[in-house]
C-alpha cells in the first residue's frame, strides 16, 4: 500500500524540471499574451483574416480544442460504463485533458470576438435560435461535468494523501484538506459519490456529443459548399475522438516517462489505447470517404470547385498530408502490435494530432476561399489567406495556457486514482487509515 | 487629287455619323422665349438646390467643383458660362424634355420646381439677369381647369377638361391629359396619353388589380401634356378609394428561425429551456450533496 | 416626406445664429448626418404630442434645412440621439416592402454606384456594400457586369445565426446591423451565400474624424471598430421618402427601387416610376440562387439586348 502511495504521488513536489518547464510556458504566454494586446488595441485586421476568408486559426484552433476534449466522455464513460477495467488509470489523465481543452476552447472564442469586451451580450441578448447560445451553454455544462469527473473521483485520494503521505508539500495540505470533504470512506459517502459519477457519467455522454455537435453545426447549419453536410455531426464527434485519443496516449507516455509511472501505465495500457484509437480512426475514415465521394461523384458546380481546391489545388499538399500521413499511415500501421508498444505508438499519436489540427484548418478555410459568388475589386490579401505572426502567437497563446493547465493539475495531483489502483489490486487504503 | 477627295468624303461621312449619333439639343423658338412667371426667391433657390442634390448631382456634380460624372456624352458643370449663356426657356427646355442618357423631368418635377432648379443654377452664374415677368404678363397662353372622377360602371377615371376663355368656361377639346398613380418614390404614368373628346372628356381604364393603401386609396394626377408650353400648367390631384385595398403584415409577423429571440419557434425555446433546467438540475444537485457529504463523521 | 417638417419662412430669423450656437453647444451640429436623421426622429415624435405641450421652436439641422422641434424633445435628443435613432431603426416603415430590380443590360461598370454608397456610408475603398461583379454563367456565354449588394433575403441565413440580436430583419424587410451591439463573432459572414457582409477588421475609414458622433444605425456610420457592416437599402433615405444612394448615382438606369405592397418601382437614373409585376414579368426577371431558399429581396433582369459591347473591368 505504501509503495502505491510513494509510487503515485512522489511527483507532488516542487523541483528544478518543474520551475524550468513552468518558467518556460509562463515566459512563453507572457509573450503571447502581448500579441493579443496588439490584437485588443487595433481590431483584428492584425490578424491575417479578411472578408471573405473570416475565420482562420482562431476557428480551425477552437475546434480543434473543443475536438480534443471530447475524450474525457469517450475514456471515463464510454469505456467506463462498459466495464473495462484497464481504463481506470488512465481515466484522469483524459479527464484533465478534457478539463483543459474545454476551458481555453472557451477563450478561443472570445479571442476571435471583434468586440471581446461584449461578451456579456451573449448572455443578456442570448437567441436561442443562435448556435453560438448553443455552443456556449453546451461547452459550458460540458466543462462543469468534466471538472466534477475531475474533482469527485480525487476526494478519496485526497484523505489518503492528507493522512498517509508524509511528503506532501506544506503549502499543498490545506488545498488537499479542503477537497477531500471530510472522506472517511463511510458507507454513505461511498453510496453517494458513487450515485453522483455514475449520474455525472451519463450526463456526460449527451453533453460531450453535443459539444461537438453542435460546433460542427456551426459549419453545417450554413449553406456553403463543403459545410452544408448532414452527416457534419457524426464525422466531428468521430474526428474528436481520433484527436482526442491521440492526446491522451501522448500524455500518457510523458507522465509515465517523467513520473515514472511504468508499473502502472503499462504496454498493456498503451496497446489497449492503439487499438481504441485505430477504431474510431476507422469510423473517422469511415465518414472522411463519405464527406468527399458523395459529392465528389456528382460534382455540383459549388463542390466541384471546393473539393477540386482540396485534392488537387491550393489546399493540395496539406489535404494529402493530412489523410495519409495524419489517417491512413497511422492507421495500417497501428493494425500491427509492435507499433502500439509506448514509443512508436506516441509518434504515430503526435501525427495524428498534427493532422487533426490541419484537418480543422481544412475545413474552416477552404470553404471561405471559395464562396459562390466570385471575389473581385479587393486587395490580394482577401482573396488568399495567410496567417500573421501575431494570429500565430495568438494561437500558441491557447496552447500554453492548455499546457498550463495540464501541467498544475498533473504536478499537484495523483495522475492516476491511488484509491481505485489499490481496490483494483485487492488492497483498501482507507481502512488502514482508522487502525 | 483622288486622295483629297476621299479625305473630303471620309471626314464628311464621319462628321455626318457624329450628326446622327448626336444630334444638337435644338430648342424651339417658342420656347426659347419661355420665362418664370415670378421673381426668384431666395427660398426658391433653396428648393432648388435640394432638388438638384436629388435629382441632377449625381450626373452633373456639384456646381463650379467640375466633379461630374465621366459618362458619354459629357453632362458638364452647370455652372459653366456655356449654360450661363443660354436662355431661361432653353434650360428650362432641356430639363423638361431631357435627352438620353438624361431623364425628362416633365413628369418628376413641376413646373415650380424646374424654376426652383433654374434660380439655383442662375446664382452660379455672373452677370445673369432674371427677365422681368411684369413685362412679359400677358403672354401667358391658354388656361385649362381638369376635374378628375371615377367610372364606376366603366371602370374608368374620367378627366374633365375646362379651358376659361374670356366667355366663361367650355370644355377643353383634344387636350393631351396624362393620369399618374402616387407611389412611394414618384409618380407611375397610367396607360398612354389620351385626348379629351368633344364634350372635353377623356377615359383612362383603371387596372383593377393596383394596389392602394388599406383602405384601397389611391392618390390620383392628371395634368395636360403640353410639351411646346403654350399653356399654364394645369394640374388635378385627388385621392380615390378604387385601388386593391393592400395591408399585407409586417415581414417578421411570423416566428422564425431569423426572428428576434422575442419571436423564436416555440419549440425550440421549450427544448432549449427544458434541456437547460433538467442537466443543471442533476448538476446543482451532485453538487450540493458531494457538499453535504462533509458533514458524515465515521460512526 | 421630411418637407413636412420643413420650415421654410425664417431665412432671416435674427435669433437663428444663436440657435446655431445652441446646438453646437450640445454637440448636434458636428454629428453630420447622423443629427440631420435625429432631428427628423425627434420631430416626428413632436407631432404626436403637439397637442399636449404645444411648444416648438424652429432649429437649423446639419444639412441647412429647418425642423420645428419641441424644446422639451431637443433636450431628450441632445441626450442620447444615438439610442433614439437605434430605437427608432428596429421598426420598419409601415406598411411597406422594399424591393430592388437590377436590369443588367443596362450595367456598364460605371461603378459610379458604388462610389456614391462608399461615400455614404463612410467606407474605405476595398469596402463594398454594393460591388459589380464580373460574372459568366457558363464558358460560351456573354460575360456581363452585375452589381451584387446585400440581397435583403425574406429568409435570411445570416440574421438567423446571429447570436444577440445585432443583425435584425424589420417588417419592410430591410436587414440591418446594430453596430453598437455586435460583438464581432463574424457568423452571419460565414452564413451568407452571397458575400453581402462586410467586416471592420482595422480602424474604419476618418474614424478620429467621426470619434463621438451618434450612431445612425440606419446608416451604419459611424463605421464601428470590430464590428460588421452591409447595405442597408439606404434605410435613411427610404425613411425620407428619397431612393437610396446607388439608386440614384446610377447614369445608366440600371436600378429601380419601390414597394413590393404597392406594386411599384423607381428608376434612379430616368425617375420613371413602373409596375413592379409588369417589370418582373416582361423581362424574364430572377433571383440569386433562389435554390438556397434564402427568398431574396433583389431581382435581376438578364443582361439580353444589351446596346454596347461587353468592357472587362481593369482589376
Amino acid at each position: 500500500m505504501e509503495k502505491i502511495i510513494s509510487d503515485l504521488s512522489h511527483h507532488i513536489r516542487l523541483n528544478k524540471g518543474f520551475f524550468l518547464w513552468m518558467g518556460f510556458l509562463v515566459l512563453a504566454f507572457i509573450a503571447c499574451l502581448y500579441a493579443y494586446t496588439r490584437q485588443l488595441r487595433y481590431g483584428l485586421g492584425v490578424a491575417g483574416i479578411r472578408d471573405y476568408i473570416s475565420w482562420g486559426l482562431y476557428i480551425s484552433n477552437f475546434v480543434f480544442f473543443v475536438a480534443s476534449s471530447l475524450i474525457g466522455m469517450l475514456i471515463s464513460a464510454v469505456l467506463g460504463l462498459i466495464g473495462m477495467k484497464w481504463v481506470h488509470p488512465i481515466t484522469r489523465i483524459a479527464e484533465t485533458i478534457a478539463v483543459a481543452f474545454a476551458a481555453v476552447a472557451g477563450l478561443v472564442i472570445v479571442m476571435d470576438m471583434g468586440r471581446p469586451e461584449r461578451l456579456a451580450y451573449v448572455f443578456i441578448y442570448a437567441r436561442f435560435q443562435s448556435p453560438i447560445l448553443w455552443d456556449v451553454t453546451v461547452i459550458t455544462t460540458y466543462f462543469v461535468i468534466s471538472l466534477l469527473l475531475l474533482l469527485l473521483p480525487l476526494i478519496p485520494d485526497m484523505a489518503v494523501l492528507y493522512k498517509r503521505f508524509a511528503n506532501l508539500p506544506g503549502w499543498l495540505k490545506p488545498v488537499y484538506k479542503a477537497l477531500s470533504l471530510n472522506w472517511t470512506d463511510h458507507p454513505e459517502q461511498n453510496r453517494i459519490i458513487h450515485r453522483s459519477i455514475y449520474i455525472l457519467l451519463i450526463l456526460i455522454i449527451p453533453a460531450a456529443l453535443s459539444i461537438h455537435t453542435v460546433t460542427s453545426w456551426l459549419f453545417a447549419l450554413t449553406v456553403r459548399p463543403g459545410w452544408d453536410s448532414t452527416i457534419f455531426g457524426p464525422y466531428f464527434v468521430s474526428g474528436a475522438f481520433v484527436a482526442g485519443s491521440a492526446a491522451v496516449i501522448i500524455a500518457m507516455y510523458f507522465f509515465r516517462k517523467n513520473y515514472k509511472l511504468q508499473d502502472y501505465l503499462t504496454d498493456l495500457h498503451f496497446n489497449n489505447m492503439g487499438k481504441v484509437l485505430v477504431l474510431v480512426a476507422f469510423v473517422y475514415l469511415y465518414f472522411n470517404i463519405n464527406e468527399y465521394l458523395v459529392p465528389g461523384y456528382k460534382l455540383k458546380r459549388a463542390d466541384a470547385i471546393h473539393l477540386g481546391e482540396l485534392m488537387s489545388g491550393h489546399f493540395a499538399v496539406t489535404f494529402w498530408l493530412v489523410q495519409v500521413g495524419g489517417l491512413l499511415i497511422p492507421i495500417i500501421l497501428m493494425l500491427f502490435r509492435r507499433m502500439r508498444r509506448p514509443l512508436p505508438l506516441t509518434i504515430i499519436s503526435i501525427a495524428v494530432v498534427l493532422g487533426a489540427w490541419f484537418k480543422r484548418y481544412l475545413i474552416v478555410v477552404p470553404t471561405m476561399a471559395h464562396p459562390y459568388l466570385p471575389i473581385q475589386h479587393v486587395p490580394d490579401n482577401f482573396k488568399v489567406y495567410s496567417p500573421t505572426l501575431i494570429e500565430i502567437a495568438i494561437t500558441l497563446l491557447s496552447f500554453t495556457l492548455v499546457l498550463i493547465i495540464i501541467t498544475l493539475i498533473s504536478k499537484f495531483f495523483p495522475v492516476i486514482p491511488i484509491v481505485e489502483t489499490a481496490k483494483d489490486k485487492g488492497l483498501d487504503p482507507l481502512k488502514s487509515i482508522e487502525s | 487629287m483622288k486622295r483629297l477627295f476621299y479625305i473630303i468624303l471620309l471626314v464628311v461621312i464621319s462628321s455626318l455619323r457624329v450628326e446622327a449619333q448626336n444630334p444638337g439639343w435644338i430648342v424651339p423658338d417658342d420656347q426659347k422665349a419661355k420665362i418664370c412667371l415670378v421673381k426668384f426667391t431666395p427660398d426658391m433657390l433653396k428648393q432648388g438646390e435640394a432638388l438638384y442634390m436629388k435629382n441632377c448631382q449625381s450626373c452633373h456634380g456639384i456646381p463650379t467643383k467640375k466633379n461630374f460624372a465621366a459618362i458619354s456624352p459629357t453632362p458638364g458643370d452647370l455652372s459653366e458660362p456655356k449654360v450661363g449663356t443660354q436662355k431661361d426657356g432653353e434650360l428650362f427646355f432641356r430639363i423638361t424634355t431631357g435627352k438620353a442618357p438624361m431623364p425628362e423631368f416633365r413628369n418628376i418635377l413641376t413646373e415650380d420646381e424646374r424654376w426652383s432648379v433654374i434660380s439655383f443654377l442662375r446664382s452660379f452664374h455672373k452677370g445673369y439677369f432674371q427677365p422681368d415677368p411684369e413685362k412679359m404678363a400677358g403672354s401667358i397662353g391658354k388656361r385649362i381647369k381638369l376635374a378628375m372622377t371615377y367610372d364606376t360602371v366603366k371602370k374608368k377615371i374620367m378627366i374633365k377638361a375646362i379651358e376659361l376663355t374670356k366667355e366663361g368656361p367650355q370644355p377643353a377639346k383634344g387636350a393631351e391629359i396624362i393620369v399618374f398613380v402616387q407611389r412611394y418614390f414618384g409618380n407611375m404614368q397610367l396607360t398612354d396619353t389620351k385626348r379629351t373628346s368633344e364634350n372635353g372628356f377623356a377615359g383612362f381604364d383603371w387596372p383593377q388589380d393596383l394596389p392602394g393603401d388599406k383602405n384601397g386609396n389611391v392618390i390620383l394626377g392628371a395634368r395636360v401634356n403640353d410639351p411646346a408650353g403654350k399653356m399654364q400648367e394645369a394640374v388635378v390631384k385627388d385621392t380615390l378609394a378604387i385601388g386593391v385595398p393592400t395591408n399585407k403584415p409586417a415581414l417578421t409577423d411570423t416566428r422564425a428561425m431569423w426572428s428576434t429571440r422575442d419571436k423564436a419557434p416555440v419549440w425550440m425555446i421549450l427544448t432549449y429551456t427544458l434541456a437547460v433546467i433538467v442537466v443543471w438540475y442533476f448538476i446543482i444537485f451532485i453538487i450540493l450533496s458531494v457538499l453535504d457529504m462533509r458533514k458524515i463523521k465515521q460512526a | 416626406m421630411d418637407e413636412n417638417t420643413v420650415n421654410k419662412k425664417d431665412e432671416q430669423d435674427p435669433s437663428q445664429s444663436s440657435r446655431r450656437n445652441f446646438l453646437k453647444n450640445i454637440g448636434l451640429l458636428g454629428a453630420g448626418v447622423a443629427a440631420g436623421a435625429g432631428a427628423l426622429y425627434s420631430g416626428d415624435i413632436f407631432e404626436k404630442k403637439k397637442a399636449a405641450t404645444g411648444e416648438s421652436k424652429v432649429l437649423l439641422t446639419q444639412d441647412n434645412r429647418l425642423v420645428e422641434v419641441d424644446s422639451l424633445e431637443m433636450k431628450a435628443l441632445a441626450k442620447n440621439p444615438t439610442k433614439l435613432m437605434l430605437e427608432k431603426g428596429r421598426e420598419g416603415i409601415e406598411g411597406r416592402r422594399w424591393v430592388m430590380v437590377i436590369d443588367l443590360s443596362k450595367c456598364r461598370n460605371a461603378r459610379r454606384c458604388i462610389a456614391a454608397c462608399q461615400d455614404a456610408h463612410q467606407l474605405k475603398p476595398e469596402q463594398y456594400h454594393m460591388n459589380t461583379l464580373q460574372m459568366q454563367d457558363a464558358p460560351g456565354t456573354s460575360p456581363y457586369h452585375m452589381p451584387k449588394n446585400c440581397q435583403h433575403c425574406d429568409n435570411p441565413p445570416c440574421v438567423a445565426v446571429c447570436p444577440v440580436d445585432a443583425t435584425y430583419k424589420r417588417g419592410d424587410g430591410i436587414v440591418l446591423i446594430d453596430n453598437e451591439r455586435c460583438i464581432g463573432c463574424r457568423f452571419c459572414m460565414a452564413a451568407c451565400p452571397y458575400s453581402a457582409r462586410i467586416f471592420q477588421w482595422t480602424s474604419p475609414k476618418d474614424a478620429d474624424k467621426h470619434a463621438g458622433e451618434a450612431y445612425n444605425v440606419e446608416l451604419n456610420v459611424p463605421q464601428k471598430l470590430g464590428t460588421i457592416s452591409k447595405c442597408l437599402f439606404s434605410a435613411d433615405r427610404c425613411r425620407e421618402g428619397k431612393l437610396p444612394y446607388c439608386v440614384s448615382a446610377c447614369p445608366n438606369g440600371v436600378y429601380y427601387f419601390g414597394d413590393e405592397n404597392e406594386d411599384g418601382v423607381t428608376n434612379g437614373t430616368t425617375k420613371e416610376t413602373v409596375r413592379l409585376s409588369k417589370l418582373l414579368r416582361d423581362n424574364g426577371a430572377y433571383q440569386l440562387m433562389p435554390e438556397l431558399g434564402t427568398k431574396p429581396r433583389v431581382y435581376y433582369l438578364p443582361p439580353k439586348n444589351r446596346l454596347f459591347p461587353f468592357e472587362p473591368s481593369t482589376d
